[in-house]
């Protein structure tokens, strides 16, 4: 099914520097990446409509939001978005299922039956132990799952997250992208999400748009603009990490077992899980080794046959990126600025990826990630 | 004289002073919570004028307002409103008198509830009438019926505004505070005593049930 289309032209002076972006999307899930303070948030705010004052166009699925050379400018009331905001913002007077429902009146004006909508939506994001509670007593984790429930509950045709991670810690924010990424595939409402977590937007996203100081610098799938030059600094003091959606097979002897797609099996020590579990497998682009022949007698529990696709120099190193097997995304492997030419390393090349189950990270609904 | 007409006519005066300045104080008070206007910090003042200026001070105003060749008198607007010496002037002495009280309290309680939560009103659908019904006005409504008890317990006790605007008349216009004054003048002090005894226990309630109310939402924002 096609997609509605969100085209956004607009100026915004900030603080310090202009907000100014032209974009136009109809991807599934669509990033906005950037460090702080870059105008992601700003840029969600116009789109939303809470945010006023901004010259140019706002269009989605051809209805014109904003339009500032003619003075139009439809309110947030009526523009059908589902916001779920960093620190979910749920109605403190509303139990947890009174909020899920809070937008149930567009909801059932747009023809939907509410009620049904909130039994499949608690199923998803697995509410329903939650839907008598009252807010107050929910954990930093639920109150997220809470608000985006309450968002997918309202009918709208347009999912605004900004940052909807960023204020929980580090290993629950690991535990909640998988339910991020089953909304992204069982459900077909567009998304806009607002980022500074190169791991959540490889893990969610099909497009990239990377904002600084305002201006889109890069924009692309995730993993072709994570590794691009310019935003390889944007990404910062983590080193880029290959996240591929996969399958808890099995643990055994103290480790997990997954697998991406239908035939590559990974070992990793950490994590656990329940056997056919959807999870997130990170391995960071340093952690990997690259051999030009199977290395023998190592003590690394992963040596994965695959083809190199691209070497590209950046920032002082060399990203090669090789694939393993037609149903799992290449990976990206960060190795020595001389490395490619000692080992010869060209596109079309067969080589073997090294990787110490140490450096495999499952992120799980049940298992804790190695830090 | 029996105690029963007074008490019942003090609570007359001062359910109706409270109902009828409640709406426009409520309104007022999210106007100076929310809005950025011109004249905001004036219309704040006035508001407030009320709890600095000698309650007689007020009466006296009002009643210059109203007295016949006044501004709202018989002779501008060409019919008598029939305020000045009845319990209709106790109602308005005591209404405005207990404006400041409403109004302050409203615009705390609206300035407790996070602005951000309309937002996501907005953002699930609501306009911002059905946003101020269902998402500001129940987070604020214990506040809302705390600045209620504070301004009827205010109109219970008005003496000065409302004795120089509707008199002291016995049976007609004097209430729990006028009369008190009238049994310690005329030194009926057990007469006093005991309407003072009323005024205590009337007075302690709604102050305690303020109280109570008012706690949650300052301690439970979310």
């Amino acid at each position: 099914m096609t997609l509605p289309v969100l085209e956004v032209d607009v100026r915004l002076p900030l603080d310090h520097f202009d907000l100014e972006v032209k974009i136009a999307t109809r991807r599934p899930v669509t990033g906005i990446f950037g460090s702080s303070g870059a105008g992601k948030t700003s840029l969600l705010e116009i789109v939303a409509g809470l945010r006023r004052g901004a010259a140019g166009r706002v269009t989605f699925g051809g209805e014109v939001w904003l339009d500032a050379a003619s003075k139009c400018f439809r309110p947030p009331e009526h523009r059908d978005i589902g916001y779920v905001p960093q620190d979910g913002l749920l109605f403190p007077h509303l139990d947890v299922r009174e909020n899920l429902l809070a937008g149930s009146g567009r909801a059932q004006r747009a023809g939907r039956q509410p009620e049904e909508d909130l039994a499949q939506v608690a199923e998803l994001l697995e509410l329903e132990p939650l839907l008598g509670r009252s807010v107050s007593t929910l954990s930093g984790g639920e109150r997220q799952r809470v608000a985006l429930g309450r968002a997918l509950c309202s009918g709208a045709r347009l999912l605004l997250l900004d940052e909807p991670l960023a204020a929980l810690d580090l290993p629950l924010r690991r535990k909640l992208l998988p339910f991020l990424a089953r909304v992204r595939h069982e459900l077909t409402v567009p998304m806009l999400l607002v980022s500074h977590d190169p791991i959540e937007v490889q893990a969610l996203c099909d497009e990239v748009i990377v904002l600084r100081r305002g201006a889109v610098i890069a924009r692309g799938s995730p993993r072709k603009v994570l590794t691009d030059p310019e935003v390889f600094a944007v990404a910062g003091e983590e080193s880029f990490e290959n996240i591929f959606p996969g399958r808890f097979v099995r643990r055994s002897d103290g480790t997990s077992i997954v697998r991406l797609g239908s035939s590559i099996e990974l070992v990793s020590l950490g994590g656990k899980g329940t056997e056919g579990e959807e999870v997130m497998v990170g391995v960071p682009a340093t952690d990997v080794v690259i051999a030009s022949e199977r290395p023998r007698g190592l003590s690394a529990r992963n040596v994965l046959p695959a083809k190199v696709l691209e070497v590209r120099t950046v920032d002082g190193c060399a990203l090669v990126t090789a694939e393993l097997a037609d149903d799992v995304a290449p990976w990206t492997v960060e190795v020595a600025e001389s490395t490619p030419e000692e080992l010869g390393l060209v596109p079309g090349g067969n080589v073997f990826l090294v990787v110490k189950a140490t450096s495999c990270r499952i992120y799980g609904r049940s298992s804790e990630p190695r830090p | 004289m029996s105690v029963l007409p007074v008490l019942l006519l003090t609570l007359q005066v001062a359910a109706v002073a409270t109902s009828l300045v409640l709406v426009p104080s409520t309104i007022l008070g999210y106007a100076l919570a929310r809005w950025e206007f011109r004249g905001k910090r004036l219309l704040s003042a006035l508001a407030g004028l009320p709890l600095v200026l000698p309650p007689t001070a007020v009466g006296f105003l009002l009643l210059r307002l109203l007295a016949t060749r006044g501004p709202l008198g018989r002779d501008t607007l060409g019919f008598d409103l029939g305020i000045v010496l009845t319990w209709k002037g106790a109602v308005l002495g005591a209404g405005v008198m207990s404006i400041p009280l409403i109004v302050r309290t409203a615009r705390v309680t609206f300035e407790g509830v996070d602005p951000r939560l309309e937002t996501m009103a907005r953002t699930l659908g609501f306009g911002p009438v059905a946003t101020f019904f269902r998402v500001t006005l129940p987070m604020a409504g214990r506040g809302l019926l705390a600045a209620v008890i504070l301004g009827f317990t205010r109109s219970l006790g008005e003496f000065g505004a409302t004795v120089t605007l509707a008199g002291n008349i016995p049976g007609r216009t004097q209430t729990l505070a006028s009369a008190i004054f009238s049994a310690q003048q005329v030194g009926d002090n057990g007469r006093a005593d005991f309407l003072m005894a009323i005024a205590l226990s009337v007075g302690l309630t709604a102050i305690v049930a303020a109280e109570l109310l008012a706690r949650p939402l300052s301690g439970g924002g979310r």
